[in-house]
């Protein structure tokens, strides 16, 4: 996989590492876990796959595909 | 539901050691505990698929408040893939056999231990995102491994 990104961005997100890690961790996963509801995903309490390639093609043809759990 | 909080991620670190759960924090919630400032909505946490391990692990599920019913005790001791719980405090995904990763016992090898929490490497979490190659992965991809640069150098 190719990535291009353009300087400034890479150091916009520095700036992000270094401040983060001014952070205590308890301020860290604060900020980090947010729930959101996500269709289907969300809709069962429990799912269980026996492998991995079961759970994505779950995902590929369940979910919606702006969620983006479709593989690439 | 609430979002999980730093209570929540001490009591799963305790529960786990008093049941001597082999256990690693993994993708975006283990690269947060590694200092990574995103955001996401559950825990992943990748456990050893062991038939011991998948045993114990039913007691600290339990501990932590998630509401198991026969059935699906039967699938964490089966030793599944993947299993995603939304039926307790907070969302967790038992993540069993991680793309990109051989063996839990290398990747183990290879953790940080951040204030107590295992947790996989930096190249562990990179390799484990680039290998699912989900488009979410691919488009958060680019961030991360400057997150990893980072990470590597003296600070």
């Amino acid at each position: 996989m190719d990535f291009e990104v353009d300087p400034q961005t890479e150091a916009q997100w520095v700036e992000e590492f270094e401040a983060a890690a001014r952070r205590p961790l308890e301020q860290r996963i604060r900020y980090a876990f947010i729930h959101t509801y996500k269709p289907v995903l969300d809709d069962a309490p429990f799912r269980a796959f026996d492998t991995m390639e079961e759970y994505r093609k779950w995902c590929e043809d369940n979910l919606p595909d702006w969620l983006g759990y479709g593989r690439v | 539901m609430a979002g999980f909080d730093y209570k929540q991620a001490e009591e799963i670190r305790d529960a786990f050691e008093r049941h001597q759960i082999q256990y690693l924090f993994i993708g975006k919630s283990g690269a947060i505990l590694l200092g990574y400032p995103d955001t996401t909505q559950d825990a992943d946490v990748f456990v050893d698929k062991s038939s011991v391990n998948c045993e114990r692990i039913e007691g600290a599920l339990r501990e932590l408040g998630f509401d198991l019913t026969e059935g699906q005790v039967q699938d964490l001791r089966r030793g599944k893939d993947f299993i995603q719980l939304k039926n307790g405090p907070f969302d967790l995904d038992l993540v069993f056999a991680p793309d990109g990763i051989e063996r839990f016992e290398d990747a183990w090898q290879r953790r940080v231990d951040v204030q107590g929490f295992h947790v996989c490497s930096i190249d562990d979490i990179v390799e484990s995102k680039r290998a699912t190659n989900r488009q979410k992965d691919r488009e958060s991809l680019p961030r991360l491994l400057k997150f990893r640069e980072w990470l590597k150098k003296p600070h």
